[in-house]
């Protein structure tokens, strides 16, 4: 028993019990995990994996009668009428203007909100402030069109009313097609900055206050502090909320945008979903509206894993 | 026999072995501690007792009864966690009576035994408050309260006095030996600290890198270590351990001939490693007494006593001397005097114990 | 954060500069509610004729009236409370206990199953196979589709999952010695544990479920089982459109825009209630949901 036998390689292993045994007992010990896995797994494979099954139909001549299954193959016909199809071509490229704005003017929003609130001295003044902007996150898409259609009415609207008292004719805001995506850009900040700088002033908030101390006592002020301090410290943070978005280029929320837009404004607002939407829902064509479905998914799926591809090397942390 | 006994224990995770094969015979009523450096593997071991890891390969018994594939629940041990794992939404009265609720344990009979328990413990006073709401000791102590209302067969320890201070430390592992006195319970105490391990062990296990170097009561390792780990590991500070080679009358080390009171027989031109405790030498010489010339370094009191550190040749050595109240008389120590009987040797190659002329 | 009178003078005006840019954004987040409150009690006359800014003029419940004496408004609102409550429980049953189980390391095929469910975070089969499936399903126009079809979602699991895996590995094995099976440990230890997550969650669940309207649009076609949110926008749609009702109705002391107004209130004060009480939940809930395998 005293023996050292530190530099001893190891015996080759006899198991105490046969792997079918091994098995059996981790199964018989073990089995209420499974258990409580299963219905999740049940969801996934009926509501999420089932339509994927279903999305053949882009590459069919899909009949209601016929079924998934039994519908014949057409190939990549469908595809070929997309991209000849103008209106199609048309929502591809408004999917990518609106989401540019976005990220142009949508992603700033919350890192400047951020490092507002992180400047505010009074505790009171900024948790009245961060309440307040948090709340139209919690709105439903259905009510923030209703506030824009009531406020940008031509006749009844808050902001025509200011435009005429400023001397100016009325505009027909919501008709106009020049008009849309300010003002869905627009919402979307309103709707979304507040909500969005709490990542950030998470990030501001583990910034080590010894910084802070060390510049202050070198002379720095707030200002200073902001640039050579702060920014430069959540700037990680901020490259992978940018990657995110830069993935997520496809995901328009079409919710608000199917609520907002109407024919006259189709020209800058439809995009991928609401044509999808009313190709295949409301007409009825949905092989078609598969195919530009699986199109957006595919150029979205590229995107997110390119996204964490690049994030995994920027931040040694994928993003999931 | 009854008790615990591990027979050829291995764990391995995947093709890595951690543990390579240990036996050991814990008897009933008997305090063991497994004390060794971090990733020794004592660890793994307890938890292998527990039922927390699967055993790999090997045979574990308690009370003669096999349990490799035995659920830890019905094993009948409790475990003393290192973080307490006390549930932080529960009081304590609550957190002792968590598994008597689970074992459906009539409800006057749980309270009795949480009370008699709280007793026992001092914690009568406390048994509505929340664990965030207890010193670092009284949560020691719930912890030891949630494993004993159980009347386990087996209680295990892993690591359960590392979250505390020194102070509370030295006063909580007093605590545990007197309830082992009390209580009788056979017990398998996981460390790393020796000082706990020499204190509370009936027996002790040293291990290292997943081996078992040495088993014995905490004064035969002392005393007799049967390796140069053991040597090292037990005792502060550690064993001096210095390169030498045997002649006829003694170990030669660099300048200096140890005397040895054995006698070196045929093994006269041998590598070893000659072991020095601190604790062992004096500053005057005596009966049968080597002097070792050093070049003293720095005195450290301790109050009562001080230690010397010194060079001798290439070796970094520790002496520990009394101070008798002063210091002053040490600095100018140049040797120190080595006694035959107590030096030990050691083979340089294998780091075993050597016994001459026994 | 340092005392304002160690602050230098640029510091100060740097302060009050940020203090009033805040203050302006909050406004403007703000003043819409405003607004259209001030809208929903004003008179149709006022309210058409663009007279409103910030507070009623001829004030007037009028609106109110009209919408509460309307059956579909409390059929639609109470169905509301069906979808949100029963979404809810819903969406727990599903996301506690899987979550717990992908969380668990002794889980054969871990691995498998977390990408098996965070896969559809990256790829979804787009509407349309939604809908036919659906269909399939026989779950069109059913108030038991909605309830089911969005219970789960895999961020929800994954956040729940994060938050389980960081409890310490002991408490599980301290409640497994004392004898509880995995139901025990999860409903005992870890629900109790996960009170901010769990609340988070079901924050986000209630928020989605009160707000859900495309599909419950697309998927219901009776009046009877339509939630508030799908009454609100065909009360929207039809009352901007119908030039009739602009005439009879304005007479009558409201128009399409208060009526609007008022609904769009009705259906947010619930929101409002709910709103202080969960705002210190979701601030860590968000960070929670964060970035991990």
């Amino acid at each position: 028993m005293a023996d050292n036998q530190t530099s001893t390689p190891d015996k080759p292993i006899t198991y105490s019990d046969g792997r079918a045994t091994r098995l059996f007992d981790h199964f018989k010990r073990e089995w209420q995990i499974y258990l409580m896995l299963l219905p999740t797994i049940v969801w996934f494979l009926v509501f999420l994996y089932k339509p994927m099954y279903g999305l053949q139909i882009a590459f069919k001549d899909y009949s209601i009668f016929r079924g998934v299954a039994g519908s014949p193959w057409v190939g990549w016909e469908h595809f070929q009428t997309l991209f000849t199809n103008d209106q199609f071509l048309r929502a591809v490229s408004n999917t990518i203007k609106i989401s540019a704005l976005n990220l142009l003017f949508g992603f700033p929003a919350p890192i400047i909100l951020a490092l507002l609130f992180n400047e505010v001295l009074n505790a009171t003044y900024k948790r009245t402030a961060q309440t307040i902007v948090y709340l139209p996150h919690f709105i439903s898409s259905v009510i923030i069109a209703g506030i824009v259609i009531t406020a940008f009415s031509p006749t009844a609207g808050i902001v025509n009313t200011f435009i005429s008292w400023l001397g100016f004719d009325p505009v027909y805001f919501l008709t106009q097609p020049q008009w849309f995506r300010p003002i869905f850009v627009g919402t979307g900040i309103w709707q979304e900055a507040g909500f969005g700088s709490i990542v950030f002033l998470a990030a501001i908030a583990g910034v080590n206050p010894s910084l802070y101390e060390s510049a202050v006592v070198d002379g720095a002020n707030r200002w200073q502090m902001m640039w050579k301090i702060t920014i430069p410290s959540i700037l990680p943070t901020i490259l992978i909320m940018l990657i995110i978005r830069i993935g997520n280029v496809m995901e328009v929320s079409f919710e608000l945008v199917i609520l907002l837009y109407q024919p006259s404004t189709y020209e800058t607002a439809d995009v991928v979903n609401t044509w999808v939407y009313r190709q295949g829902l409301q007409s009825g064509q949905y092989d078609l509206a598969a195919a530009a479905g699986l199109f957006n998914a595919v150029v979205a799926f590229v995107l997110v894993m390119t996204a964490n591809t690049i994030s995994r090397r920027y931040s040694r942390t994928s993003l999931w | 026999m009854s008790g615990v006994n591990l027979s050829g224990i291995v764990k391995a995770y995947g093709a890595v072995q951690v543990v390579h094969g240990i036996d050991l015979e814990v008897a009933e009523k008997e305090f063991v501690v497994l004390v060794g450096p971090s990733g020794c593997g004592k660890s793994t071991t307890l938890r292998m007792v527990a039922g927390l890891e699967e055993i790999t390969a090997g045979e574990l018994t308690i009370d003669d009864r096999r349990m490799n594939r035995v659920a830890p629940k019905d094993r009948d041990v409790a475990m003393v966690f290192q973080n307490y794992a006390l549930y932080p939404h529960l009081n304590v009265a609550d957190n002792m009576a968590f598994g008597l609720r689970i074992r459906k344990m009539p409800k006057d009979e749980i309270k009795t035994t949480i009370d008699d328990v709280a007793e026992i413990l001092g914690l009568t006073p406390y048994l509505d408050r929340r664990p965030a709401d207890l010193s670092g000791g009284q949560r020691q102590r719930v912890a030891m309260g949630r494993a004993i209302v159980r009347h386990p067969k087996v209680f295990l320890f892993d690591e359960p006095l590392s979250n505390l201070d020194a102070k509370l430390r030295t006063q909580m592992r007093a605590e545990i030996k007197r309830l082992h006195n009390r209580l009788g319970v056979t017990s398998i105490y996981v460390t790393h600290d020796q000082v706990e391990a020499m204190t509370l062990a009936d027996r002790i296990v040293v291990m290292n890198d997943g081996n078992i170097e040495q088993v014995g009561t905490p004064m035969e390792l002392f005393n007799d270590p049967a390796n140069v780990f053991v040597a090292g590991f037990l005792g502060s500070p550690p064993m001096n351990q210095i390169k030498g080679v045997l002649t006829a009358t003694g170990a030669q080390i660099e300048g200096t001939e140890i005397k040895l009171s054995g006698a070196v027989n045929d093994n006269v031109g041998r590598d070893v490693i000659v072991g020095i405790r601190p604790e062992h030498v004096t500053l005057e010489a005596g009966e049968d007494t080597t002097a070792l010339p050093i070049a003293l370094d720095l005195v450290e009191p301790l109050g009562s006593e001080a230690l010397l550190h010194a060079r001798s040749g290439d070796d970094n050595l520790v002496f520990k001397a009394d101070t008798n109240g002063d210091i002053a008389h040490l600095s100018g120590v140049k040797e120190v005097h080595v006694p035959s009987h107590l030096v030990k040797l050691f083979d340089a190659e294998t780091g075993r114990a050597l016994n001459l002329g026994a | 954060m340092m005392k304002w009178n160690l602050y230098s003078r640029g510091d100060k005006f740097f302060a009050i500069v940020v203090s009033i840019l805040i203050g302006m954004f909050t406004v403007a987040t703000l003043y819409p509610f405003i607004y259209i409150a001030a809208v929903s009690f004003s008179s149709g006359f006022a309210a058409q004729a663009g007279k409103v800014v910030i507070t009623p003029i001829d004030a007037t419940m009028e609106a109110y009236g009209f919408i509460l004496k309307d059956p579909q408004f409390w059929i639609s609102y109470r169905n509301t409370f069906i979808y949100t409550i029963g979404g809810t429980i819903m969406s727990m049953l599903f996301i506690i206990p899987g979550a717990y189980a992908l969380s668990r390391p002794q889980l054969k095929g871990r691995r498998f199953f977390n990408l098996f469910i965070a896969f559809t975070m990256w790829f979804n089969a787009g509407l349309i196979p939604f809908f036919l499936n659906m269909r399939d399903l026989n779950l069109l126009d059913s108030m038991f589709g909605i309830i089911l079809a969005f219970a789960v979602n895999a961020f929800n699991i994954i956040l729940l999952r994060n938050f389980f895996e960081a409890i310490p590995q002991s408490f599980e094995e301290a409640a497994r010695m004392d004898g509880a099976n995995d139901f025990q440990v999860l409903w005992k230890v870890f629900v109790p544990l996960s009170k901010p997550a769990i609340a988070t969650i079901t924050l986000f669940c209630i928020v989605s479920r009160w707000n859900g309207f495309f599909w419950a649009m697309v998927l219901l076609q009776s009046e009877e089982k339509i939630p508030l949110q799908v009454f609100l926008r065909h009360t929207i749609a039809t009352l901007s459109d119908d030039d009739e009702f602009a005439i009879v109705q304005t007479a009558a002391g409201f128009s399409a825009e208060t009526v609007t107004a008022a609904i769009i209130v009705c259906s947010i004060v619930p929101v409002l209630i709910v709103y202080p009480f969960i705002q210190k939940y979701f601030e860590k809930g968000i960070l929670l949901g964060g970035v991990k395998e």
